[in-house]
C-alpha cells in the first residue's frame, strides 16, 4: 500500500467533507448545544449515584468523571470520523453504488472509511477534554507524564477498536437487508462504556465485565485510558490493549474482505 | 481486447410460494432455485470496436458487463480484458476500464462535480498536466463549463449525466462499459450523448460496449451487435444483417395528395398504417420495385420513401421469436 498516495487521498476526502460542513455553518452551533446537553444528561446519573456513597467498586466521583470524559471524547470521534462514512456504506449497498467504489483502483475499505467526516462533532472531543480538567481539579491532583502518554496511546487503540467494531457492524449489511437496527444496537451497547467496567462486576458474576473486556471491548475503550491517566493501569494491560486492538482490527478487516467477496459473487 | 469463453453466471436464490404459511415454513426450511443469468456465452471484441448488447430485461446484459468489469465472479468460463482477468481486480486493470450506469451515479450529491473529478484524479493517479488537458477537452465536448461548479443535486438529469460521463473519463479508460447511459434523457440530450461517446471512441481508440433500450443509441453507435436472451447468445454480427434476417420486408411510406380507399392500397402489399394523407405498406424486398411502379401509376403519390422496419419492432419480434422457440421445446429448433 502506497502510504503517500493514501495520505493524499485522505487529504482530498477531508477537504470535500470540510467544504460540505462549511455549507451548513449553523450545524456548528446546534452540534455545540446538543453536545453540551448530552454531556449533562450523561453526568446526571453520576451525580445521583455518587450522592449516596463516596465510591463504587473502587471508583470515586472524580475518577468516574474521567471515564465519562473518555466516553464523550470517543463519542466525538465515533460520530465525527467513523459513523458518517460507515453509515454511507449501508446507503451504497442499498442503492447499488458500492459498485463504483469497487471499480476504483484503491482499497475499498479505505475509500468507504474516509468518504465523510463531520468536523463539527469535534465539539464532543473538546467537551471530553473539559471533563478531564474538571475531574482532575475535583481530585485535587494532576496526572503523571507517563500516565498521559499511556492514555494518548490508548486513545489510538480505542479509536481503532471503535472503528473495527463499526466495520463489523457494517459488514453485516452485506448479509441482512436492514442494518439500521444493528447500528442502533451498537450505539446502545456503546452507552455502557460511560461507566467504569468494574461497575458491572456484580451482574451475573462478572460475566458482563468479561463480555465488555473480551467480546465487545468497551472496557478497553474508556476504562483503560482513565486508569492510565490515574496511573493505575498495569503495564501488561497496556500491552494487552495494544495487541488486542491490533488483532481486533485485523479480524474485522478479514470479515470485511469476506463480505466484499460475497457481494461480488452474489449480487446481480 | 476482450475475450469471453463459455461464460456462465448462476445465482442461487431463495424461493418460496406466496402465503403466510409458506413464509413461516421458509424460516425453517429454505428451498433454493438456480437462476441462470448468463448460461455459456462466448465472443471476442477487438480494440477500438463499438459493440451493442441487446436483449430484453433480465436477459443477462448487465450481468455480463459486471463480470467484464470485475464486479462479479463468473460461475464458469474464461474472461480476459486486455490481458487481465477482471475478477482479480488488479489496479492496472481497474485503471484501464470504466463502467457508466445510467441509473446509478457516482457524483457526490451535495458537492459540485468538480470535487468528484478532483477525487477521481487522485484515485487514478492522473498527472496534473494530463488532468488539465483531459478536463478542458471534456468540458468543451460536453459543454459543462458552467455546470461543474454547481452542487450536483441542483443539476438536471441530463446535466448530471454529462458530468457523470466526464467523471468516468478522467483517467481515459481504454475500455468503456456503458449500461443504459441515455436512460431518462430527452431526445436532444440522447443525441448529444451519442455524438460525444462516438467522438471519445474515435479520439482515444477506446473499446466500447453499450447496452440500451433505445434502439437509436445502438443504431447510431454500434456497427456490431450481440443479442443476449435468457443468458444465451442468440446473434453476433452487423446490425443491418440482423434486421435483414429478422424482418426481410421493406416499408414503403407513401404521402398522398388526396384520400384513397383501403381497397386501393391492399393489392400493393400489407397495409401497416393508413391515415388520410399517408399510408405505410410492408412488402417483400424483391417486390419493392414493382410496388413502387404500381403505386406511382395507380395512386396520387406526392412523395415516397423506402425504409427498414423500426428497430424496436425488429427487436420485439426477435425476442418473441426466441421465446416461442423456448416454449416449444419438443419441436425441432429452426434458426
Amino acid at each position: 500500500m502506497n502510504v503517500k498516495r493514501y495520505l493524499r487521498l485522505l487529504g482530498i476526502q477531508l477537504k470535500a467533507s470540510g467544504l460540505l460542513s462549511l455549507q451548513y455553518r449553523a450545524d456548528f452551533f446546534t452540534e455545540g448545544l446538543t453536545s453540551l446537553f448530552w454531556t449533562f444528561t450523561a453526568l446526571a446519573p453520576l451525580f445521583v449515584v455518587y450522592g449516596e456513597r463516596p465510591n463504587i467498586e473502587g471508583w470515586s466521583f472524580g475518577e468516574a468523571l474521567l471515564v465519562v470524559g473518555w466516553f464523550t471524547l470517543l463519542q466525538g470521534i465515533l460520530e465525527g470520523a467513523i459513523n458518517p462514512s460507515l453509515t454511507g456504506v449501508v446507503e451504497h449497498i442499498r442503492k447499488g453504488t458500492l459498485d463504483f467504489v469497487l471499480l476504483k483502483p484503491a482499497d475499498a475499505q479505505f475509500l468507504v472509511s474516509t468518504q465523510r467526516f463531520q468536523p463539527w462533532r469535534a465539539f464532543n472531543v473538546l467537551t471530553g477534554i473539559g471533563l478531564f480538567v474538571y475531574a482532575f481539579m475535583h481530585l485535587g491532583r494532576w496526572p503523571s507524564v507517563t500516565g498521559l502518554l499511556a492514555s494518548v496511546l490508548l486513545l489510538g487503540t480505542s479509536t481503532l477498536l471503535l472503528y473495527s467494531l463499526w466495520i463489523l457492524t457494517v459488514s453485516a449489511a452485506f448479509f441482512v437487508v436492514r442494518v439500521d437496527n444493528l447500528t442502533y444496537l451498537f450505539t446502545s451497547i456503546f452507552d455502557f462504556a460511560r461507566w467504569p467496567s468494574s461497575v458491572f462486576q456484580g451482574v451475573g458474576r462478572g460475566v458482563l465485565t468479561m463480555v465488555f473486556t473480551y467480546v465487545i471491548p468497551l472496557a478497553l475503550m474508556t476504562t483503560f485510558p482513565a486508569q492510565a491517566m490515574l496511573g493505575r493501569l498495569p503495564p501488561q494491560s497496556l500491552v494487552g490493549a495494544v495487541v488486542g486492538a491490533g488483532l481486533f482490527a485485523w479480524g474485522s478487516r478479514q470479515v470485511w474482505l469476506r463480505s466484499i467477496r460475497r457481494y461480488t459473487s452474489a449480487s446481480s | 481486447m476482450i475475450s469471453v469463453r463459455g461464460l456462465r453466471k448462476h445465482y442461487k436464490v431463495h424461493k418460496r410460494p406466496p402465503g403466510l404459511k409458506a413464509a413461516l415454513r421458509s424460516l425453517i426450511h429454505r428451498s433454493y432455485t438456480t437462476v441462470k443469468a448468463v448460461d455459456g456465452i462466448s465472443f471476442d471484441i477487438r480494440p477500438g470496436e463499438r459493440v451493442g448488447f441487446l436483449g430484453p430485461n433480465g436477459a443477462g446484459k448487465t450481468t455480463t458487463l459486471k463480470v467484464l468489469s470485475g464486479l462479479l465472479y463468473p460461475s464458469d468460463g474464461e474472461v480476459t480484458v486486455d490481458g487481465h482477468v477482471p475478477q482479480k481486480r488488479e489496479e492496472a486493470f481497474l485503471k484501464k476500464i470504466m463502467l457508466v450506469m445510467g441509473q446509478k451515479q457516482q457524483l457526490l450529491w451535495d458537492l459540485p462535480p468538480a470535487e468528484t473529478f478532483e477525487l477521481n484524479r487522485a484515485i487514478y493517479d492522473v498527472p496534473q498536466a494530463q488532468y488539465k488537458k483531459t478536463m478542458s477537452d471534456l468540458i468543451e465536448l460536453l459543454e459543462i463549463g458552467d455546470l461543474i461548479g454547481k452542487p450536483t443535486r441542483q443539476l438536471s438529469l441530463g446535466e448530471r449525466m454529462k458530468c457523470e460521463l466526464a467523471a468516468a473519463l478522467i483517467h481515459q479508460p481504454r475500455v468503456l462499459f456503458l449500461d443504459e447511459p441515455t436512460i431518462g434523457l430527452d431526445v436532444a440530450m440522447q443525441a448529444t450523448m451519442r455524438t460525444f461517446i462516438k467522438e471519445y471512441n474515435e479520439k482515444y481508440g477506446a473499446t466500447l460496449i453499450l447496452t440500451s433500450h433505445y434502439m437509436d443509441d445502438v443504431a447510431a453507435l454500434c456497427p456490431r451487435v450481440i443479442v443476449i436472451d435468457k443468458g444465451l447468445l442468440s446473434y453476433d454480427g452487423g446490425l443491418d444483417a440482423l434486421v435483414q434476417r429478422v424482418r426481410p420486408e421493406k416499408r414503403v411510406v407513401l404521402r398522398l395528395s388526396e384520400e384513397v380507399d383501403a381497397g386501393r392500397l391492399s393489392p400493393l402489399g400489407r397495409v401497416v398504417t393508413h391515415e388520410p394523407g399517408t399510408a405505410v405498406l410492408q412488402v417483400q424486398q424483391e417486390a419493392v420495385n414493382a410496388t413502387i411502379t404500381r403505386a406511382l401509376s395507380t395512386l396520387p403519390v406526392m412523395d415516397l420513401t423506402v425504409e427498414n422496419a423500426p428497430l424496436e419492432e425488429v427487436m420485439s419480434e426477435l425476442f418473441a421469436e426466441s421465446k416461442a422457440r423456448r416454449t416449444a421445446v419438443s419441436e425441432p429448433v429452426s434458426a
